[in-house]
């Protein structure tokens, strides 16, 4: 279980979350939904010590993490995996030589062993043909799939997905949404989804919770959401251009 | 010590956000205070990365190709860069000095035998360096900072790999090996280049003009000690730079800016430190 307690983070004069707090139930596929800029991917990033919060606590499994360093979060980062918005592959290394990195770092294998173990991986997300090319040969979907693909690697028990489905085409992006929810379904991952694609959100989310202006707006299930009053709230997710949500 | 990979600057910034300025509310007290403040942060994080990046060289582990490849990258496409570059200098060099020579002494003589010691001990070394900080440097401070606003430095230390250890441990390797090795051809090829000049414009036979009497082992001491740091200090600098990207292309732009500015600042710097414990180690 993950909590986010009272979360407070700025960037210079600008704060970005504000007394942010919610719980992320285990083998839930859990949405992070708001506008663009509103702080979803930063706070996802504390999870996993790429930013710390100004104040406030995150707990992963009964364990204070927000604080952290380095070689703590070692063992966090192999608990918790992150496919990053842009996939964010090595141009100068083959598909399988990425996905066996954090074999080898995580789990000490051998190089050899790393990309025997990487080609089966690449197997699950179908991509096991395309294990000997490098990146920039590859679409974006291709390359999506991947990232997960190394980001699963170290059977993580949550991942965090940073806009999953932004900049695919719409088959490469339910085929996501499929995987995702495969991952909770088959495999009992938690999956952590930061995105404003309405039609994954409504079709695989488990929990959701949306941020508005750095703070919680609303949290619960899909039809909570469906069923609000609110009048943010139902005009970001019909996504209308006109009515009080503000920018 | 695996703690060493404590947050590096990049990871107290947010990728995407916009270059401000932070200053601008300040006074001008202030904005001294504040920019005397970075600048202690900026050397503390420096000789961070310089410290953890002697870690990882002495923990000896080293990936595959990494090194071959860096110096590759450094070397072998800096080469005819250097050799132009190190070829006109030479001749300049040595033309301008000539000029000077007819003036005071109309002797030639001892041209050449001056002209190599100022090259051991000094020229080689210092101009060779700078001209590798504008390419080697920028092009290190480009690649990393586009790792860091596209997030790949953060997917790396996702993986469990350090960035200094996947990233700037090869590049410090292979500068200063590369470093090393270019000086000496780049050297050279002045030499010679000044050789012709010397025989074109003031007649030196050459077989005058290639007199190595005076080069002695402090000369000889002192120009590698040099290739050694600047080929220490230039991945260094411009690794820490890279590092420190934020703001997306513009950062990007701004942080290879650096990079060349802070490197070659970094070289006169050392330069002028060598120089002056060379004159006293090995005077004469």
């Amino acid at each position: 279980m993950i909590q986010f307690k009272n979360i407070i983070k700025s960037f210079g004069p600008k704060t970005v979350l504000q007394d942010v707090s919610f719980d992320v139930p285990k083998g839930s596929v859990f949405f992070i939904i708001g506008a663009s800029g509103v702080g979803k991917s930063v706070l996802i990033k504390h999870l996993v010590g790429l930013l710390y919060p100004d104040s406030g606590e995150i707990w992963l499994d009964g364990q204070e993490i927000s604080r952290f360093d380095e070689a703590q979060m070692g063992p966090v980062r192999r608990k918790c995996a992150m496919v990053f918005q842009h996939s964010t592959l090595f141009d100068s290394m083959t598909c399988a030589e990425n996905v066996a990195l954090p074999l080898r770092k995580h789990k000490n294998l051998s190089l050899k062993a790393a990309l025997a173990e990487a080609r089966q991986r690449l197997e699950i997300v179908r991509m096991e043909e395309f294990a000997d090319r490098y990146p920039p040969e590859l679409g974006d979907g291709m390359r999506k799939r991947v990232a997960i693909a190394r980001a699963l690697t170290v059977d993580p028990t949550y991942v965090l997905f940073d806009e999953p489905t932004t900049s695919l085409d719409p088959v490469s992006a339910r085929r996501v949404d499929v995987l995702i929810r495969e991952l909770s379904d088959k495999l009992g991952v938690t999956s952590i989804v930061v995105s404003h694609d309405l039609t994954s959100i409504f079709s695989i989310a488990d929990r959701i919770v949306m941020l508005y202006r750095g703070k919680v707006r609303l949290q619960g299930s899909r039809e909570d959401f469906k069923n609000t009053p609110d009048g943010v709230v139902q005009q970001f997710i019909t996504g209308r251009a006109t009515g009080p949500f503000e920018l | 010590m695996s703690n060493v990979a404590a947050p590096g600057p990049e990871s107290q910034r947010h990728s995407h956000e916009t270059i401000e300025h932070p200053y601008e509310d300040l006074g001008a007290v202030g904005m001294l205070g504040a920019a005397a403040i970075d600048l202690m942060v900026g050397g503390r994080e420096l000789y961070s990365v310089f410290v953890r990046t002697l870690y990882y060289v002495a923990r000896g582990k080293r990936e595959k190709g990494a090194l071959a490849r860096q110096m590759y990258e450094m070397g072998n496409r800096s080469v005819f860069f250097l050799s132009v570059t190190m070829g006109f200098l030479g001749m300049i060099l040595v033309y301008q000095a000539g000029l000077q020579a007819k003036r005071v002494v109309p002797d030639y003589t001892l041209l050449g035998a001056t002209y190599l010691e100022l090259l051991v001990r000094d020229f080689a070394a210092s101009l060779g360096a700078l001209m590798l900080a504008t390419r080697v440097g920028a092009g290190i401070a480009a690649e990393i900072g586009s790792m860091v606003v596209t997030e790949q430095i953060d997917a790396l230390r996702m993986c469990a790999a350090d960035p200094i250890d996947f990233l700037i441990k090869p590049r410090f390797l292979a500068s200063i090996v590369m470093t090393m090795v270019l000086v000496i051809w780049a050297g050279t090829i002045a030499f010679v280049a000044g050789a012709f000049t010397a025989y074109f414009a003031f007649d030196v036979p050459l077989q005058t003009f290639f007199n190595h009497q005076l080069v002695d082992f402090g000369d000889l001491a002192v120009g590698l000690t040099k290739c050694l740091a600047y080929g220490a200090a230039i991945p260094i600098v411009s690794g820490y730079c890279g590092l420190s990207t934020f703001g997306g292309s513009e950062g990007v732009g701004w942080a290879t800016t650096r990079a060349v500015v802070n490197t070659s600042l970094a070289i006169i710097i050392l330069n002028f430190f060598i120089s002056g414990a060379g004159f006293l180690i090995f005077p004469g």
